[in-house]
Formats: C-alpha cells, structure tokens, sequence
C-alpha cells in the first residue's frame, strides 16, 4: 500500500479535492451549533454561581452586624416572650372554650340572627350605600327629591326581595329561633331608617342575654381567670426590657448600616476619581468630602446599656418562671368541655419544655458575647439548617432553607404516593390487561394529559380542586380521617394531587415503555411453566421491567420538584416547617417550597442584594437536586437496556 | 400420564377470579385517571366556553380575542342597574351620565375587556422562540447525525443535550433573567453602572448590561428551554432518512453539504416541523421561564404600538397567555365579575395549547402514512 | 400409515385429524398420529411444514398468538381432549412442559429460574425448594458447575449451560410430557451433544416430544419419527425402520437430502 500522504494528487487533475474550506466551514458552522448547547449549560452554571457565591460571605457579614449590634442577644430574651404568649393563649382559648360550652343555645340564636341581620344589610347595601353617598354632608349639591326618592324605591324593592328570600342563596335557615322570633326580628330591620344601620332591637335582646349566660357560667371559673391573668401580666417586665433593648439595638444597627453605606458610596467615588478627567475631579472630590457624615459605631459603647440591664433580665425571667410555676399550680384538674380539656392538657404537656428554655436564658444571656465572630461554616450550616426564612422584616433577614426544603419534599412524597401506583398500574393494564382497543384509547388519552400547561392545573387547584377539598372534608361521615376538616383551602395535599397528575403520564409512558420492552421469550417461559397471567405479570414481567420503571419514577419525581407554577398557586405558601404532631393530618397544611419562594420573591428583591443572591443558592440547590436524580435515572436506564440485550 | 382427570377444572376458579378482580382493579385506575382528566376539561369547557362562543354570528365572541385588557368597573346607577364595563367605556359612561350617577362602584384590575394583549404576546413570544431554536437545533442536529463520529465532543454534546432537557424551568427563568435580562451584549452610547463589562468601538460601546426584560429576552430563554427537544427530535427525523439516499447523492459525486441540503434535509423536515408544532405548545405553556424575563401583567399598547422602530417590539415587555392567568388565578376566591375573564383565558389558552398538539399529532400521521421507505 | 407393529399399548397424546389455522390461513391440514409414552418422538420436516406449530398446539402455547386456532380433529392427552372448556390451561401446561429454540432463562438468579416453576405451584418450604432445585440441576449435569453461584444471574452461564437450565427448569415443576423445540439449533456441537444425552436419559420417566431438523439428532436419539411436509404428515414411524427402510418416497427423497 502506497503511502497517499507522499503522493498527493497533483493540482489541476480531475481528483484533486476543490472547496475543501467551505465543506470545513460548513461543518465548523455545524459544530459550533451543536457546541451551544454545552455552552448554555455552562452558562446556566456559570451565572447561577455567580450570582449565588456571592451569598455567603455577604449574608455572614449581616449576621456579623446582627450579633455586633446586640440584635441576637435581645432575640434570646424575645425567644421566651414568644414561648409564653403562646402558653398564655392556650390557656385563653381553654378559657374561652369551658365558658362558652354552657352558652351554646344563646350562641346559635344570635348567630342566626346575626345571618338575618346580615342577609338583609348585604341585599339593601347597593341601594343604602348610594343613599348614603348622596346625603353625605360633604358633598357639594344636595341630592334632587327625585333621586332620593328613586333610590328609597330601590331600597325598598329591594328588601321587599329579600324578605322573601329572592335575593343571593335565599333565606338563612333559622332552627334554634322561633317563627314569630324571626318574624319580629325582620320587621324590626324592615322598618328601620333606610340610613340607619343600627341593630335591631331583638338582636340587641339577644345579645344581652348571651352576656348575662357568659357571666353566670364564668362565675365558677373566676379562680381560673385570676390564674391565668396573673400568668400574662408575669412576663409584663420582661415584655418592656425586651421592647427598650429593641430600640436601642436596632438604632445601633441602623447607624452601622448607613455608615456602611456612605464608606461604600467614598469608596466608588475614589474609584471614580483616579480616572475621571480633570474638570470632573474636583466636583468628585468635594463629594468624597461629604460622603462620610456620620462616626463608626462603637458597638461596645451602643451594647454597654444593653448588657447592664442582665440583672433585670435576671428578674424578669424569674417572675416569668415563678408566674409558669405558679398558674401550673393553680389550674383546675380538668375541665368539662371537652375542647377546653385538650388545650389545658396541651398546655400541661408543654410546661416542662417552656421551664426549662426560660431556665436556660439567664445562662445564654451572659454567655453571649459580641465579639465572637461568625465563621463561614456556620453561616453556610445556618443557611441549609435554618428553620426560619424571613425576609423583608425591619429586624434581621434570616435565610434557613428547610421550611421550604421540607415543603418540597413533602409535596413530591404526596405527589408520587398518588403518581406511582396510578401511573405503573395504568402502565401494567394496558400494556398487559387491556385488549387492544382499549389500549388505542387510553394510551394517547393519558399522553395528551402531558400537554396540559402547569398554569391551567394550578388555576384548577385554586378554583376547583381546593374548595372542593375542603368542603369534602368537612362531611360528617368523613371526619375519622386524620386532619379533617381541612382548615386551609390552599395545601401541600391539594399541591401534591395535582402534581401527582403531572407526574403520571411521565410515570405511565416510560413504564409502558419498559414493560413493552421486556421481551417476548420471558413471558412465553413463564406460560410454558403453567404459570398464570398474574404470575406471569407479577414475577416475571414486572420484575424484568423494575429498573425501567424505576428510572420512570424518578423522572417523574424530577418533574415534580421543579415544577413551580402549580405549587405557587396551590401549596398555601405559609413558610414554616409543617407541625408533624398532626400525624397524617400534617399533610394538609400549607407550605412554601424551593421553586416557589425563587418565582414568589424574584420579582420584588433589588439586584445584587443578599436576598437576591439567597434566591440563586436556592436555584442551584434545585439545578443540582434535579440533575442528580435525572443522572441516577439515566443510570438506571442504560442499566435496562443493558439487561434486555 | 398418570391422573389426566386434574387437567378438568373443577369447582370454583381462584385463578381466574384473582385474574378478574385485579384486572378490575388496575382498569379501574386507569379509567379514573382520564376521568379525572375528563372532569378537569369538563370544568374549564363548561365555564369557559360561555365566554368564547357566542349564540348569534360569527358565534365566537370576538370582542373578547380582540380587545385589550383592562380594568373592570362594576356600578350601580340610579335606577339601581348594575353595569359592568371596562375601564375606557366607564369613564365615557361617566362623563356622559355625570359622577353623582355612579354608586357602589368596585373595580377588577385586569378583568375587563379582552385579552389580545396577552394572546398577541404569547403568539409573538412562541414563535420567536421556536424560530431560534428551530435554528440551532436543527443545525446541531445535522452536525450530530451527518458529521459526527464518536469521541469526546460528541460525548459532552450529548451529555449536555440530556442535562439540559432536566433543568427546571424556573431555573431556566433565573438563567434567562441573569444572562439575557441582566448581562447579554447591547450597542449604546452609554453603558450603565452595572454593566460588566463595556467595550467601547469607538462610535459606541458594546456593553455587557443585558436587554432588559423584554420579548426578546424572554424568546431567548425559551429557546434555550426548548432547545434540547428540537435537537432530539430532529436528530431522529434525520436518522429516519435511509442511509441509501445519503450514499446515492455522494456516489453522484455530490459533496457533504450539496447531499445534507439535497437529499436529506427535504425528507427529514416533515418530521422536524411536526416536533416543532410540539415544542410550540410546551412553549406557549410555560410560565416560570418568562416571569422575570419578558412578561408583565398589564399593558396598554399591543407590543408594536407606540414604539418608534420595529426593534422596539423586541425590547418591549409584553403580556402573555399563561402569566396572565396567572394573575388572575391569584385574584381567587372568585366573584362573579371576574370569573369571565378567568375561565375565558383558560379557555382559550387550552384552545391554543390543543390546537398545536393536535396539529402536530396530525402531521405526525400524515407523514408516517406518506413516508414509506 | 402407522405401522402396528412400533405401535406400544398406551399412547400418551392422540392427535386426530388435527387442523390448525393462524387466522385465515390453515397451516396443518388433518395430521393424525398418536405419541407412545415414555419414548422420545421426533418431529422432522422442512422448514414452514408446521411441525413447530403442531408442538405448540400440545401445550396450547399457541393461544398466545391472536388468531390461532384448531378448526378441526382433537388432541387428547392422557385421554382428555384438551380444547374442551373447562380445561385446566395452568395444569396442562404445568404437566407438558416445553422447551423453547432460544434458550429463555428468567432474568433471574440460577436458583430463583428453577425454583419460579415450584413456587407458582405454591411449594413455599424453603427446604423443599432447595432440594428440587439440587435434584433438577443434577438430572442436568449442570449442579457441580453451578452449585458454588446458586445466586449469581442465569445470563452468566454459557449457552448451552443455559439450554440445560431450561430444561432443568421444566423438570424441575414435575411434567409428564417435556415438549421440545428445535433446543439444539443455536448450540455448538458439543453443548448438543450433552443435551442428547440428557434426553437419553429423561427418556425413562418423561415422554418425550422433539422437533428438529437436524435428521442426524433425530436418527441419534429418537424411538418414533414423524416427517411433516407442507403441515401434512407425510411418514411416521420406528426411527430406525423409517431411516433404513423408509416406505415413502417423499420420505426417502427427504432423508437423502433430495428436497428440504
């Protein structure tokens, strides 16, 4: 064999390659098309760090002015304010509840009353407002005789309308009021002024009455109420130091943010300055000047104050303890209605944990010092153990990321319980069970489901699915269920039903796919062997297609925590880690989730602030979630298709 | 064979009632899925249509598609009538009847009117997209399947093809919004402060300082979102065109190019534009991407009104189908005055969304039937 | 046809005047022969002469594919027409094992192949599993190369192991009949030589039915041979007689390699 690469084909002959460098261009042109995509990749990774890095060293130096200035030392003491108005609250509702059991009767008659009276005043309002717009003593004409009287017409006609339940949903039901009560009721309101908005006298009568019933069936409880007075007003010191030392942290913040600021604004004017022109320089100049106009804070000056006041920390926690001890002693054993019994014993089994943070403060208040500084490790184990996201206070931001983390998981869980078993049972029926018309109908059908924008379902949810939810939920025959009724519309179960919707043609097509991949010759063993159709679906089928369908899954399950716009609209978007002591129930609660808080939040930061910047480590978080699960996916597949051959 | 009368059943089947039930099961909950799906569109059609489709000529309600969007005003007057109008209509009412005529008076932001804007801009937003990417990709896609052999660079291609087509579509909005909204390249006399980088070309700069959010930048991240299914899907269509065609135009003494160009790319491209139609309607559906980057919830002027030079509508920000039911669904619980708009932009919408896809199914048989090779 | 003389007391499967149909087409046209038990039986012919699909019909693995039908003649095994309704399709199948062309284990380990017959036959006793297991795979000679790797997969095994793990598996769920197609034709030929000889010895306890379309294997190891041509049966008869002697012209033609 002649080596060609000597031997080249002389210029001119009929072989001599002509335009080679437009065929090269052509297909550098090609090339640099397909490398694009590499670049977008790069670039997604690339920006999204770049605004994302940024993050940590900015947000520690935030929580470094926020421990400086003292903020995080009054946070400790706020912590057991906040303890005890939740206590104090309890016992309230146990309170409130214990009386009112006795008040039921009078309770309801007022209620329905108030419905009547409220019926009424919403069917006239139209006419009644305009009535009051045009005798309002302010307005510059006095109305035409006509106009009033055109408009008293309509009021008229109006409740006329009412009173016979031809208005709005009609009549309210009225049980517990007896038909001349209601009778009374509605000629008091039909002869009223037409301005007027008084209540009529029978459901002032009514009222009465429910007050006197109140202070009968408090009168047993009167020790109770001194209990739990007392244990409110023992955190009134504590509530006052905390409030002072606020102020007085929040000025010293305040004056390190803005002489932050101010050396910042110098030092872009100096930048400014070393190449502006000359004639330029000295307006620069004289702003440099003027840049500065307030002193360094002297953090330790600003928190002496502050810190002289421990003693009476000291105090006031003692009487917030004693005050615990105290109405712990105090309460009645149990009480009589059964709601107000559960917030007491709610309360009770609380008290241990409550004593002991109160005991803590003291030590945590003078073991606090200004001058620790906060490592960037614990900046970045705050921001991913952080159980709080808040943002936009005048306090202190704080960026943790498990209410929103746990949020999205909980939703993908509640999303795949209902995706996996629909979409790979749907998958096992047609491609296995189903006869072959069938099989022509649902598979395009469930495809189809796919082109269903995200926007349109989480409209559904909001309009359609949430309401109906709930008040499904409140059925008496259903309320064995844990958690319902349901308290919020808006859920992480309502989220995940309809992203579970979502997931199930990406779970259903792949699986199909899988199990239609499983070859012919495994199934026809297994039916030579006399196994049955289940046998054959269920030991054989099945278990050769299980990578496939698992690969299925997680796509699914990727699709699902990226989506956003259903969990925006639908989730409730409440950021705090879910209570789980409601068992089961905890699922439907609100939550926020990853792609929310990015989608809610992107639009009102400022750019380049740290929020902005949480946002994008919120965003790679995600990127890196979802690509690992696609890559384990792909993994999964290739091992499939490796297994059938 | 020893015993032959167990081959007759006898007595009650188990297998076969296990085999019943299960069946009944599993059919069960495939029929409830496209139940479920079934009720959802019932719900939208049943609410939505009423606003669509109109009992006289053209039966479509024109009005609706047509007009603007705008602010609902919703009054008695002294007859005690309710009227309903839309905010350019209500203040000729007004100065026409005088403002001592109008009582409780409530207003719906973005409930009145029409919805042009936002079908205009989702139309405008889609099909820019869909032209980048068709652009790109296809040509990727040729580089994939004619040029490339296997190596390294094909390797991280397709690597990248497969991790793009995962990304999350709101991180997409936060690449767009990073990339186009804030850092792409623009031509102007003077750069602003955060531009990243400024190069100035002696009778302007080129500055780093991103378009802004507009329509261009909001196509452009859409594009990128839809990018690796064009790729994919064109690289099959190619792929599905028979080696012989290929091999035939070189034997002709055709060069790579004068073939690709001849006698592969005419028969691929039935199946290209079908996959487009698809991503099409993934494109007009998507709401996170275009949030920060092109989409605004009102907006008075259609995107090429008011603006001086045909440039102008690309850096405008528009309004767009899904983001603008977005708006709306947040104004939910619903009363009666804004449930038209609400359910007639859904309905619409789906309209939209079912038009392409069923276009595309449509395509894809027809040019399954008509290729055969 | 049948010759009396070859012909033993009980036949374990009659076929009469059996027809076959894939939807419109018929591919059997009235075969009638009846299997001795505890011989093995060849079925010989050219390629497409329905021998395959008339082996196929005496489990009813056939009623896998749509449209196939018998339109006519009965099977009877063990005296029990096995197209009448009320037929136990598992136990038929359980009891007339098959052995298909392509070796076909599960994706499975090697035990969990043999054990799968076993336990959709409800045996669940751990022990009794394993000793079955043990058995089957030393009636295939396959026990002391596999005993160490009972859980490794059956796709590591070579392809003539994997044949022998087949049959083992069919064995292994107690069948009176094992059905055999063609299990020779993708082995090298050392790999079917042991399967012959395996078969040799099966021969005492099973009731053997094989296709193939290898004469030599046929004329090795079969007590009764049936040619098929164009899914008619053409000559059946003692392997030996039918070889040496063949009564037939066509079957001569066949055996000398004239057609086929």
């Amino acid at each position: 064999m002649p080596d060609t690469s000597h031997n080249p084909v002389p210029s001119g002959h009929p072989f001599c390659r002509r335009g080679r460098s437009t065929e090269g261009l052509i297909k550098a042109f090609f090339g640099g098309n397909a490398a694009l995509t590499i670049v977008i990749l790069v670039l997604i990774i690339l920006f999204l760090l770049r605004e994302g890095v940024g993050f940590f060293p900015e947000y520690r130096t935030e929580l470094q002015n926020f421990r400086k200035s003292g903020l995080e030392f009054v946070d400790i003491a706020r912590k057991d304010l906040t303890a005890h108005e939740q206590m104090g609250s309890l016992l309230n509702r146990a309170y409130f509840a214990q009386v009112n059991s006795n008040c039921r009767e009078e309770m309801q008659r007022l209620e329905e009353a108030t419905a009547i009276v409220n019926y009424l005043g919403e069917a006239t309002a139209p006419a009644h407002d305009a009535l009051v717009q045009v005798t309002d003593a302010e307005s510059n004409s006095p109305p035409t005789p006509e106009l009033l009287q055109k408009l008293s017409a309509q009021y008229r006609k109006r409740l006329a309308d009412a009173l016979s339940g031809r208005l709005g949903k009609g009549f309210p039901p009225t049980p517990h009021l007896s038909r001349t009560e209601q009778q009374l009721l509605c000629d008091q309101i039909a002869a009223r002024d037409p301005l007027s908005t008084d209540d009529p006298a029978f459901a002032n009568e009514l009222q009465a009455s429910l007050a006197a019933k109140r202070e009968l069936s408090a009168a047993p409880l009167i020790a109770f109420r001194d209990a739990i007075d007392a244990f409110q007003s023992s955190s009134s010191a504590l509530d006052v130091l905390v409030s002072e030392t606020s102020d007085t942290v929040k000025a010293t913040k305040e004056a390190a943010v803005l002489h932050g600021i101010q050396v910042r604004k110098r030092q872009t004017l100096l930048d400014a300055a070393r190449t502006a022109k000359p004639d330029l320089r000295s307006q620069l100049e004289a702003d440099i000047a003027a840049a500065v106009t307030t002193e360094p804070v002297d953090f330790t000056a600003a928190m002496a104050p502050v810190l002289a006041r421990i003693p009476q920390f000291k105090e006031a926690n003692a009487a917030m303890s004693a005050g615990l001890t105290e109405v712990s002693e105090k309460l009645p054993l149990s009480l009589s209605d059964e709601k107000a019994d559960r917030y007491l014993k709610a309360f009770r089994a609380a008290t241990p944990a409550m004593a002991a943070e109160t005991a803590d403060t003291v030590g945590l208040l003078e073991g606090w010092r200004a001058d620790v500084p906060v490592g960037i490790g614990m900046t970045i184990s705050g921001f991913i153990s952080g159980r709080d996201w808040i943002t936009g206070g005048e306090w202190q931001d704080i960026y943790g990321i498990l209410p929103l983390f746990i949020g999205s998981l909980m939703i993908s869980i509640i999303a795949l319980a209902i995706a996996i078993p629909f979409g790979v049972g749907a998958a096992i029926y047609t491609n296995q069970l189903a006869g072959p018309r069938q099989q022509r109908f649902v598979k395009p059908t469930i495809e189809f489901l796919q082109a269903i924008p995200s926007v349109v379902l989480g409209f559904v949810g909001i309009a359609v699915l949430g309401t109906l939810l709930q008040e499904v939920s409140t059925l008496d025959s259903l309320s064995w269920i844990p958690g319902f009724p349901i308290q919020q519309r808006l859920n992480m179960f309502t989220a995940g039903c309809l992203l579970g919707l979502m997931a199930i043609p990406t779970i259903f097509t792949l699986s199909e796919d899988a199990i239609n991949n499983v070859p012919a010759a495994f199934a026809e063993a297994s039916d030579a062997l006399g196994a049955s159709k289940l046998q054959t679906i269920f030991r054989v089928i099945v278990p050769a297609a299980i990578s496939g369908i698992l690969a299925a899954v997680l796509l699914g399950l990727g699709r699902v925590i990226g989506e956003t716009m259903v969990v925006l609209l639908v989730a409730g978007n409440r950021i705090q880690i879910p209570d789980f002591t409601d068992g089961i129930g905890t699922v439907f609660q609100p939550a926020h989730t990853l792609t929310g808080i990015i989608a809610q939040e992107l639009g009102e930061v400022p750019f380049g602030s740290v929020h902005y910047r949480a946002l994008f480590v919120v965003g790679i978080l995600l990127f890196v979630i979802v690509l690992a699960i696609n890559w384990t996916a792909q993994r999964l597949l290739r091992r499939f298709r490796i297994s059938q051959h | 064979m020893k015993n032959p009368e167990q081959l007759i059943r006898r007595g009650v089947h188990r297998k076969g009632i296990a085999e019943g039930i299960v069946k009944t099961f599993l059919g069960g909950m495939t029929w409830a899925v496209i139940a479920v799906a079934l009720m959802i569109f019932g719900r939208m059609i049943w609410d939505g249509a009423p606003v669509f489709f109109k009992k006289e000529a053209p039966f479509v309600n024109m009005d609706f598609l047509t007009k603007k969007t705008e602010t609902l005003h919703v009054f008695d007057d002294a007859e005690g009538i309710r009227h309903q109008l839309p905010a350019s209509e209500f203040h000729q009412w007004k100065s026409s009847h005088g403002t001592d005529a109008v009582f409780n008076e409530q207003t719906f932001s973005y409930c009145g009117g029409g919805i042009a804007g936002p079908i205009v801009g989702t139309v405008l937003l889609t099909l820019l997209s869909v032209m980048m990417a068709l652009f790109f990709g296809v040509s990727a896609a040729i580089y994939l399947s004619e040029y490339a052999k296997q190596g390294r660079f094909i390797g991280w291609v397709r690597l990248a093809i497969l991790n793009l087509a995962g990304v999350p579509s709101i991180v997409f909005g936060l690449f767009g919004f990073a990339v186009f909204v804030l850092a792409a390249p623009i031509l102007t006399d003077t750069p602003a402060d955060r531009s990243l980088l400024a190069i100035p070309l002696g009778f302007t700069h080129l500055s780093f300082e991103g378009w802004g959010s507009s329509l261009i930048a909001g196509a452009a991240t859409l594009a990128c979102m839809i990018l690796p299914v064009i790729i994919t899907a064109s690289e099959e269509s190619l792929k599905a065109v028979p080696q012989g065609f290929r091999e035939a135009s070189l034997a002709l003494g055709a060069t790579r190019w004068q073939t690709i160009r001849k006698s592969v790319l005419p028969f691929a491209m039935p199946g290209i534009l079908t996959s487009s139609v698809l991503s099409l309607a993934r494109a007009a559906g998507e709401t996170a991407p275009i949030m920060f980057t092109a989409a605004v919830a009102a907006k008075d002027d259609l995107p090429w009104e008011g603006v001086g030079s045909p440039l102008g509508v690309l850096t405008g920000q528009v309004q767009a189908l899904p983001y603008h039911i977005y708006t709306l669904a947040l104004k939910i619980p619903t009363s009666e005055y804004t449930e038209r708009a609400q359910f007639g932009s859904v309905f619409v919408f789906l309209l939209m969304i079912f038009l392409f896809s069923a276009a595309s199914v449509v395509l894809r048989n027809r040019v399954r039937a008509k290729m055969k090779w | 046809m049948v010759s009396d003389s070859v012909q033993p007391a009980i036949p374990a499967i009659e076929i009469e005047n059996l027809r076959f149909s894939y939807g419109t087409k018929e591919v059997i046209h009235g075969v009638s022969l009846s299997i001795p038990a505890n011989q093995i039986t060849a079925f010989i012919g050219p390629s497409g002469c329905g021998k395959s699909t008339l082996l196929r019909c005496l489990n009813r693995i056939n009623d896998r594919i749509p449209g196939a039908a018998i339109t006519g003649g009965s099977i009877r095994i063990g005296g029990i027409d096995i197209s009448r309704p009320d037929l136990d399709l598992q136990v038929l199948r359980r009891r007339v094992g098959m052995v298909f062309q392509k070796w076909n284990p599960f994706p499975k380990s090697i035990y969990d192949n043999i054990a799968y017959g076993l336990r959709i036959h409800g045996e669940t006793n751990r022990k009794a599993l394993d000793e079955k297991v043990e058995h089957s795979l030393r009636v295939v000679a396959l026990w002391d190369d596999v005993k160490d790797r009972l859980k490794t997969s059956a796709f590591g095994l070579s392809g003539g192991q994997q044949q022998r793990l087949c049959i083992a598996r069919t064995i292994a769920a107690k069948p009176d009949i094992i059905l055999l197609d063609e299990p020779c034709s993708a082995l090298d030929p050392l790999s079917t030589l042991k399967v012959e000889e395996l078969l040799l010895e099966l021969r005492n306890d099973y009731t053997i039915v094989i296709v193939t379309h290898n004469l030599a294997q046929a004329s090795r190891c079969s007590d009764q041979t049936a040619l098929f041509y164009l899914g008619e049966l053409i000559e059946y008869g003692n392997t030996s007689q039918m070889f040496q002697a063949p009564r037939e012209k066509r079957t001569e033609d066949y055996i000398t390699g004239a057609f086929g």
